[in-house]
């Protein structure tokens, strides 16, 4: 079986800085880290691969994110392919997910394609399902675990709002994965990056997708920022110090101050 | 300023997440519990930082000194105690001169059990008369048929209950040959579990998740496939792990004190007097900016070091250069930490004096390095020789 994993790098921080003129995130100068749940999705596929099974990491990016796919296949992805061109630049989720789809059918035959059920930055949670759309084939969402593959069909466990839902799916289909609460990232360990450097990575661009450009980055994308902000900072707020009787009668006097009761 | 491979940097990656995930939240309590855990030392030996070293036939890496200061960097950022850098520094520089040396039987038995973290890998030269002086040393090592026969007494050695207790040994030095000097000594690997070997523990300053002790060695028997490299040659052998263990202290002080900063930094900006943050005072930016351009230095200078004992592997290097740049590299290192993380935890005020603050334990541990592996006037001693000369030094 061929498993697909697709990853996105991100930014390590939550302070990011946003740049005005152009309404992007600035990420020069700023350390970077494989999207967490995307990690989780290479490490579901990796729990399920059988002998003679491939899973291919795929991430768009330019050079930098070279260090996110060589980070899957120290984790025990067996390829990766970088998709880098200028034309990529600028892609909403729906552009995306055209580059994925186009470099998907340019690899072939495949089973299941993991995704992370979100990206830490931007967080739309979209690019999975319109892959899945884009590709004629089912979905999985929220998935926490996949328990079994047989003839032809996956079992998975999914979590829901109330607890959780086990379902099953026809292969190929794209599966988007949510972590678990004791969920610990692997770290791979050095005999393993040091294997890593031997495995198969490509760099592919427009041409090797043999996509339709007119479907790539801000021509194929349906959304378009207009503005992109921060929020508010928070004010500080008042620490009171006093024994527990004089902390609740000031704490009343601030509430009523500022009308809260 | 050194540049890192890709490679170097994943494994930083690596390191980093460990130490700073696994490591720095419980790193203080390694301190009150005299030991570091079982599971941060099988989390060590799983991403493979145990005797990585040695070649991966015996379960090493075989990675180059470069490669092992990152490795060094990273865990002195996540261990304010240091206890895991010791515990990864010595396993390492030792590992590459058991591993350089040593005779293939023993890199067989030993070496997967040390990666594996079961059994510890330590060095053992300084005796209570003396430790910058090897040749001072008064332990003997004699031949006796196909075994050999150690005695004499260690002293202010690392990880000597982990040996004991976990099983594993030291790598040391003995006079074979006494009329003969430092031309008569040899090194070996002596199993501190062996019948004639009797711990002592002593309580350290710093560095408290490694244990400290010293051992007396009575009639203790070792084999000899046992003995690292050449017989009567240990004089010259020893000195290969103790430069590849200088450079790697140079960087965990470089990585301690920047660390150290960093911390002061977060306060100092956070923290205000008369109406405004502390950092605003000159007395705090000034002596920051100091710090932290000393501290660069240092930690170019480490990996500068550490590129010398690669290149010399490589036959690209010079023995003597190697060493002149390794104690370079020493010289200063912790006292240049230590000025740092003193300030550090003066900026800090009361906060800064309390066992809470992990910069106290971190001064702890660096105060150490000034002593550990060669001390700061040997270090001295070695650049001037090689300045002026071997007839004008100082030790002869």
């Amino acid at each position: 079986m061929r498993f697909i994993v697709c990853v996105k790098q991100v930014p390590e921080t939550n302070d990011l800085k946003i740049d005005q003129n152009t309404n992007k995130t600035v990420t020069e100068g700023v350390s970077t880290i494989i999207n967490p749940f995307d990690q989780l999705a290479l490490e579901q596929a990796i729990s399920i691969r059988k002998e003679g099974d491939e899973i291919v990491a795929m991430s768009i990016g330019d050079p930098k994110t070279k260090s996110t796919l060589m980070r899957c296949l120290a984790l025990g992805a067996d390829r990766a392919i970088l998709l880098d061109d200028e034309l990529f630049q600028d892609s909403d989720t729906f552009g995306t997910a055209n580059i994925l789809v186009s470099a998907i059918n340019k690899i072939g035959d495949y089973d299941l394609i993991f995704c992370g059920n979100s990206s830490f930055d931007t967080g739309s949670g979209q690019v999975g399902p319109e892959l899945a759309a884009l590709l004629k084939v089912p979905q999985m969402t929220y998935v926490e675990s996949v328990d079994e593959i047989k003839e032809g069909k996956i079992r998975a466990k999914a979590q829901t709002d109330e607890g959780y839902r086990i379902i099953e799916s026809t292969i190929p289909l794209v599966i988007t994965g949510i972590p678990p609460s004791s969920f610990q990232p692997s770290i791979p360990p050095l005999p393993k990056i040091m294997a890593a450097q031997k495995k198969p990575y490509d760099v592919w661009n427009t041409d090797d997708i043999e996509g339709d450009k007119n479907k790539f980055g801000a021509a194929g994308s349906l959304i378009k920022i207009v503005k992109l902000y921060e929020p508010p900072k928070r004010e500080e707020g008042i620490i009171i110090t006093e024994d527990p009787e004089p902390a609740v009668e000031k704490l009343m006097e601030l509430l009523i101050k500022d009308k809260v009761i | 300023m050194i540049e890192f491979t890709e490679e170097q940097e994943l494994i930083r990656q690596s390191v980093s997440e460990f130490a700073q995930k696994r490591i720095a939240p419980i790193a203080l309590d390694m301190e009150k519990n005299k030991e570091i855990p079982k599971e941060v030392i099988k989390g060590m030996a799983e991403l493979g930082l145990l005797g990585c070293t040695a070649d991966p036939a015996y379960g090493g890496s075989g990675l180059d000194a470069v490669t092992a200061g990152v490795i060094a960097e990273e865990l002195a950022k996540g261990d304010c105690t240091g206890s895991t850098c010791v515990f990864y520094l010595v396993q390492a520089s030792w590992g590459y001169l058991f591993n350089k040396y040593g005779t293939e039987e023993a890199k067989k038995e030993i070496f997967p059990k040390v990666t594996s973290g079961d059994w510890f890998l330590g060095i053992a030269t300084t005796e209570s008369g003396g430790g910058t002086d090897v040749v001072g040393g008064k332990t003997t090592i004699k031949k006796d048929g196909d075994d050999f026969i150690v005695n004499g007494e260690k002293m202010y050695i690392s990880g000597v209950r982990e040996a004991v207790n976990g099983g594993g040994g030291h790598v040391t030095i003995g006079h074979q040959s006494p009329e003969l000097g430092s031309r008569g000594m040899t090194v070996f690997y002596l199993p501190l579990t062996s019948e004639g070997i009797t711990p002592t523990y002593i309580e350290d300053l710093g560095r408290e998740g490694i244990s400290c002790g010293g051992f007396s060695i009575d009639n203790v028997k070792i084999p000899k496939k046992y003995i690292i490299g050449e017989e009567n040659k240990g004089f010259y052998i020893i000195h290969e792990g103790y430069e590849y263990a200088r450079a790697l202290i140079a960087v965990i002080c470089a990585a301690a004190g920047l660390k150290s900063l960093e911390n002061g930094m977060n306060y100092v900006k956070e923290r205000t007097v008369f109406g405004k943050p502390l950092a605003k005072f000159q007395e705090i930016n000034f002596r920051l900016a100091e710090h932290y351009t000393k501290l660069e230095m240092l930690k170019s200078l480490g990996y500068e070091a550490l590129r010398a004992i690669d290149l010399e592997q490589e036959g690209k290097g010079d023995r003597f250069e190697t060493s002149k740049i390794v104690a370079m590299s020493k010289m200063f290192a912790s006292d240049w930490a230590c000025e740092a993380i003193n300030d550090v935890i003066q900026w800090q005020g009361a906060f800064g004096y309390s066992r809470e603050c992990p910069d106290q334990a971190a001064w702890r541990a660096v105060r150490s390095f000034s002593l550990a592996e060669g001390t700061r006037e040997v270090m001295k001693m070695i650049v001037a020789r090689e300045l002026l000369g071997k007839e004008l030094t100082s030790y002869k």
